[in-house]
């Protein structure tokens, strides 16, 4: 993963911001991901980025149920226990 | 920044769920309502992502509830509901999807890893100081107001940056942060690696950042 143990390039790191949002980084790599951070506002702002982007994800709403499938569905489920 | 609702919507405990399951074999019908308003949102959206039109996905998810009552008796627990009733939408959509040329070839979860997160020349190359670098940092989105991130026209930009996605890649996105699904349902629902999950995941995440920044950032 990492060119050199010693620290990652800002190349290496925007490959590893989504596990390291996720938490699923293994801890030598967290290490070196944050020992980076420190350093680096540009990769800084480029976690940011990538943290607010999961975030409008999450705000896509999916549609409520359509009424008519709901009934079709609560239709479906009468004849079920019917059967 | 605003909520991060999506993180926070919990997954049942496996004695709600076991309860539920039981309510759901005797008949009850405010049960079954319910676990419908829950899980229809999710279903259609992954339904999307293997076939062409919102109809046809309508009619995926419609039948995957049938599917659902016809299996409920079968189900045991091994995997979380959500994760079952996940497997049925996804077999469904894939037949309707082949049906319709829309499929997802598996080789497809293999083969998008190269690709690189951040356009390459941003970076500094091997004959400058600093390689591997930026050239010049990405912007600060801290400033932005709520609005712009969260507004209308910004979603309209991720929901087409997800549509340009390949198709593997589309469906990870929309279960883990549209539609809220653990990593582990994923891998259960889609039957790939948890590796798998990830890279196709990063990849994705990276495609939508762009073309936020693009939009963003102008």
């Amino acid at each position: 993963m990492a060119e050199s143990a010693e620290h990652l390039t800002c190349r290496e790191v925007v490959e590893l911001v989504s596990d390291y949002l996720d938490e699923s980084l293994p801890a030598e790599d967290t290490t070196l991901f944050e020992q980076h951070l420190n350093f680096c506002e540009g990769c800084v702002w480029y976690v940011d980025q990538l943290r607010a982007t999961v975030e409008a994800l999450g705000e896509i709403r999916e549609e409520d149920v359509p009424p008519e499938a709901r009934d079709r569905l609560m239709g479906a489920f009468r004849d079920w226990r019917r059967s | 920044m605003a909520s991060t609702r999506a993180h926070a919507r919990s997954s049942p405990t496996a004695s709600d769920e076991a309860d539920l399951v039981a309510r759901l074999r005797a008949g009850d019908e405010p049960a079954f309502a319910a676990l419908v308003d829950r899980h229809y949102g999710p279903m259609l959206a992954v339904a999307r992502g293997y076939v062409r039109t919102r109809a046809v996905a309508e009619e995926v998810v419609q039948e995957a509830w049938l599917g659902v009552l016809k299996g409920i008796d079968r189900f045991e627990g091994r995997s979380s509901l959500r994760t079952w009733i996940m497997r049925i939408v996804v077999n469904i959509a894939m037949t309707r999807g082949e049906r319709e040329a829309r499929s997802i070839p598996f080789s497809a979860f293999a083969s998008e890893a190269d690709e690189p997160a951040v356009d390459p020349d941003r970076f500094r190359d091997e004959s400058d100081g600093f390689p591997g670098h930026w050239r010049a940092y990405p912007g600060s989105w801290a400033a932005l107001p709520d609005e712009a991130l969260l507004g209308r026209e910004t979603l309209d930009v991720v929901t087409s940056a997800i549509e340009e996605l390949p198709a593997a890649q589309r469906v990870v996105i929309t279960m883990r942060d549209v539609a809220g699904c653990s990593a582990e349902e994923v891998c259960g629902a889609l039957d790939v690696s948890d590796g798998n999950q990830r890279v196709l995941l990063h990849r994705a995440r990276s495609h939508v950042r762009a073309a936020l920044e693009r939009h963003l950032d102008g």
